[in-house]
C-alpha cells in the first residue's frame, strides 16, 4: 500500500474529505499533515483504508468510521470516533470530551487521559484509555466496555445502561444508578483479550467493573425516592 | 453554542488582531454579534468610555443630555467624542473623559439615559467594542486589529435566549466597577430568581441578557469585598446553569467553569504569552507550532493568569 500526503492547512474540510475519501477507496496509505487542530477531519471513512494524521486534530475525528484504521500522533477535540461502527482509532495523547459518543462499534485506544463523557451513550465497541477518564464518563452507555487503566474522575459510570465501566486506579466519585461488582476471572479474562493487541494486558491490575444499578431502567416520575436517587 | 477568547501578550502588543484572529477561528459558533475587550496601555487619570445609541438620528440630543450628567458629575471630555455612524439604526460612540467625582455615582446617573445611550465600558485601559456581525466585519469597522494592548477577550455569540442587538453582545462590563469585563458561554438557568434578587438591590439590567447577570453578579460580590479569585470560586455554587466564562481585569484574566463540565475551554500558555479559546484550532491561529494545551474540561474549574509587563517598551 503506497502513501500519500495530504496537507490540511487553511484548505476547505469538504475538499480536505473529499480527498481522503478518493484515496480511502484506492486503498491509499494516507498521512495527514498540519492538521492545526481543525475540525471534521476523516468522517464517514470506508473500510480497509489506514490514516495516520500528524499534529492534533479538533473535534469529530474519525466520526461515523465504518472501518478504516486512524492514528492520531497528539491530541482529539470533542467526540472523536462518535457513531463509528467499526475500524479503529488511536490518539496518541488527550482526547476530548465525549470521545466515542454513541459509537456502536470498533475501537478506541487513547494513550493519554480522556476528557469527560467519555463513551456516551456508547451502544458497542470498545473504548481502552490508558489514562484517566474524564468527570461522567460512561454516562447512559447502552453497550460496550470502557476501559481505563489509570483512574476515572468523578460520576463515573453515572446513569449507566447495559455497558460496562473497567477501572484499574482511583475513582473520584461514582455517578448514579452505578453497582461496583467483582468481575469474574472469565470476564477478566476478555477485557485481557482486548488489551492484548495494544500490548496493555496486565494481569496484576486490581479491577473494578461497574454496571448499572437498574432502579433507573424502570424509573417512576411519582416515586418520591426514585427523584432522591438522582 | 457562543465562542470564547482570552489573550495575555507578555508586552504590549497586537492584541486587538489577535483577538480579532481568535474569534475569526469561532465565527461558525455565533455569528449574531462579535465583541472585544481590549486592555490598552493604562491611563493615569481619565477614562475611556465605549458605547452606543440607539437612534442615529438623535445623536445630538443624546450627546446634549450625556455631556449635561457628565459636567453635573464633575467630569469632561478630554477630547472630542468619536462617534461611529453607518447604514445601521444605532450607533457608537468613544469618549475620553476627566475623573468624575464620584465614579459609581456618575455612572448611575448616566444610566437614566440607558434607553437612549448606553454605556457599555469604562477603564483607564478597558475598551469593549461589540456590535452586530462576525468577527471581520466587526473588525472591519471599529478597527480593532489596529488596538495596542496587553490582553483582552473576545465573544461570537449565536443568540439564544435574548435579542439579537448589538448591547446584547458581549463582553459585558461589571459596572461600576472601571475595567472590569466578562465573556461568556453557556446558558444561566436561575437568571431570572437572581436578576430580581440583585434588582431589589439597586442594580439596574440593560438588556434582557443572561450572561449580563453574570457582571452584575461578580460587580456585587466585589463590592461586598470578595476578590475576583474568591468571587470566581463562589459562582461555581451560586450560578446554576451551564457556563464557562471569563473575566478580565487590568492585572489578571480569570475562568471559572460549571460543575456540568458542558462548555470547553482551551489554553496554550508559554510563560505567560497566553491565548485561550474554546476551540483549539483557534489558538492554533496563534500558536501555529505543536505547543502543548491544556484542555480544561472537567467540572467545577477557576483558575487566573496574571497579566506580565504593563508598561511600553522604550
Amino acid at each position: 500500500m503506497s502513501e500519500v500526503i495530504v496537507e490540511v492547512g487553511d484548505r476547505h474540510i469538504r475538499e480536505i474529505n473529499e480527498e481522503i475519501q478518493d484515496l480511502c477507496r484506492k486503498n491509499k496509505k494516507i498521512r495527514i499533515i498540519n492538521t492545526l487542530s481543525r475540525h471534521n477531519l476523516g468522517i464517514g471513512l470506508p473500510p480497509n483504508c489506514e490514516l495516520s494524521f500528524e499534529g492534533s486534530v479538533g473535534y469529530f475525528c474519525g466520526g461515523l468510521n465504518t472501518g478504516a484504521k486512524l492514528s492520531i500522533e497528539r491530541n482529539a477535540g470533542w467526540a472523536c470516533g462518535e457513531g463509528m461502527s467499526d475500524g479503529m482509532i488511536t490518539v496518541g495523547g488527550y482526547a476530548g470530551m465525549s470521545v466515542g459518543a454513541a459509537m456502536i462499534g470498533g475501537t478506541i485506544h487513547v494513550k493519554g487521559n480522556s476528557g469527560p463523557r467519555c463513551g456516551v451513550a456508547m451502544k458497542g465497541g470498545n473504548i481502552i484509555v490508558e489514562g484517566k477518564i474524564g468527570y461522567q464518563s460512561g454516562f447512559m452507555a447502552h453497550s460496550g466496555k470502557i476501559i481505563a487503566l489509570g483512574g476515572a474522575g468523578d460520576s463515573c459510570a453515572d446513569a449507566l445502561w447495559a455497558g460496562e465501566v473497567w477501572v484499574a486506579g482511583p475513582i473520584d466519585g461514582l455517578g448514579v444508578d452505578v453497582n461496583v461488582v467483582e468481575p469474574t476471572a472469565e470476564e477478566v479474562s476478555e477485557v485481557d483479550d482486548i488489551l492484548k493487541p495494544l500490548g496493555l494486558q496486565d494481569s496484576s491490575r486490581d479491577w473494578r467493573k461497574m454496571v448499572s444499578g437498574q432502579r433507573l431502567w424502570y424509573f417512576e416520575s411519582r416515586d418520591a425516592n426514585a427523584w432522591l436517587m438522582i | 453554542m457562543c465562542g470564547i477568547a482570552g489573550r495575555i501578550l507578555g508586552a504590549p502588543g497586537t492584541v486587538g488582531k489577535d483577538l480579532v484572529d481568535l474569534m475569526d477561528a469561532q465565527a461558525h459558533r455565533g455569528a449574531d454579534s462579535t465583541g472585544f475587550a481590549i486592555y490598552g496601555i493604562p491611563r493615569e487619570t481619565g477614562y475611556v468610555l465605549r458605547g452606543m445609541g440607539f437612534s442615529r438620528d438623535k445623536v445630538d440630543s443624546d450627546l446634549s443630555h450625556f455631556t449635561n450628567i457628565l459636567r453635573d458629575n464633575g467630569s469632561d471630555f478630554l477630547k472630542d467624542p468619536e462617534i461611529l455612524i453607518d447604514s445601521n439604526k444605532h450607533y457608537c460612540f468613544r469618549m475620553e473623559i476627566s475623573d468624575p467625582k464620584d465614579l459609581s455615582a456618575w455612572i448611575t446617573d448616566a444610566d437614566s439615559l440607558a434607553n437612549s445611550i448606553e454605556i457599555q465600558s469604562c477603564g483607564r485601559s478597558l475598551e469593549i467594542i461589540k456590535d452586530t456581525g462576525g468577527a471581520s466585519a466587526v473588525a472591519d469597522k471599529h478597527n480593532v486589529r489596529d488596538m495596542i494592548g496587553t490582553h483582552g477577550l473576545g465573544h461570537a455569540r449565536l443568540a439564544t435566549e435574548s435579542s439579537v442587538l448589538p448591547n446584547a453582545s458581549h463582553p459585558f462590563w461589571a459596572r461600576p466597577f472601571s475595567d472590569v469585563a466578562i465573556v461568556h458561554n453557556g446558558q444561566i438557568t436561575d437568571y431570572f430568581t437572581w436578576k430580581e434578587k440583585l434588582k431589589r438591590k439597586g442594580y439596574r439590567f440593560l438588556t434582557e441578557n443572561d450572561s449580563e447577570l453574570i457582571a452584575i453578579w461578580v460587580s456585587d460580590q466585589m463590592k461586598s469585598g470578595l476578590s475576583m479569585e474568591q468571587a470566581l470560586k463562589k459562582s461555581l455554587t451560586s450560578i446554576d446553569g451551564c457556563f464557562t466564562y471569563m473575566i478580565a481585569s487590568t492585572n489578571e484574566i480569570g475562568f471559572a467553569k460549571d460543575r456540568f463540565a458542558l462548555k470547553p475551554l482551551v489554553v496554550i500558555d508559554e510563560s505567560g504569552n497566553l491565548a485561550a479559546a474554546t476551540e483549539e484550532q483557534a489558538v492554533r491561529r496563534i500558536f501555529k507550532g505543536e505547543n502543548d494545551v491544556i484542555n480544561y474540561d472537567g467540572p467545577s474549574l477557576t483558575g487566573i493568569w496574571g497579566i506580565g509587563n504593563r508598561s511600553l517598551a522604550a
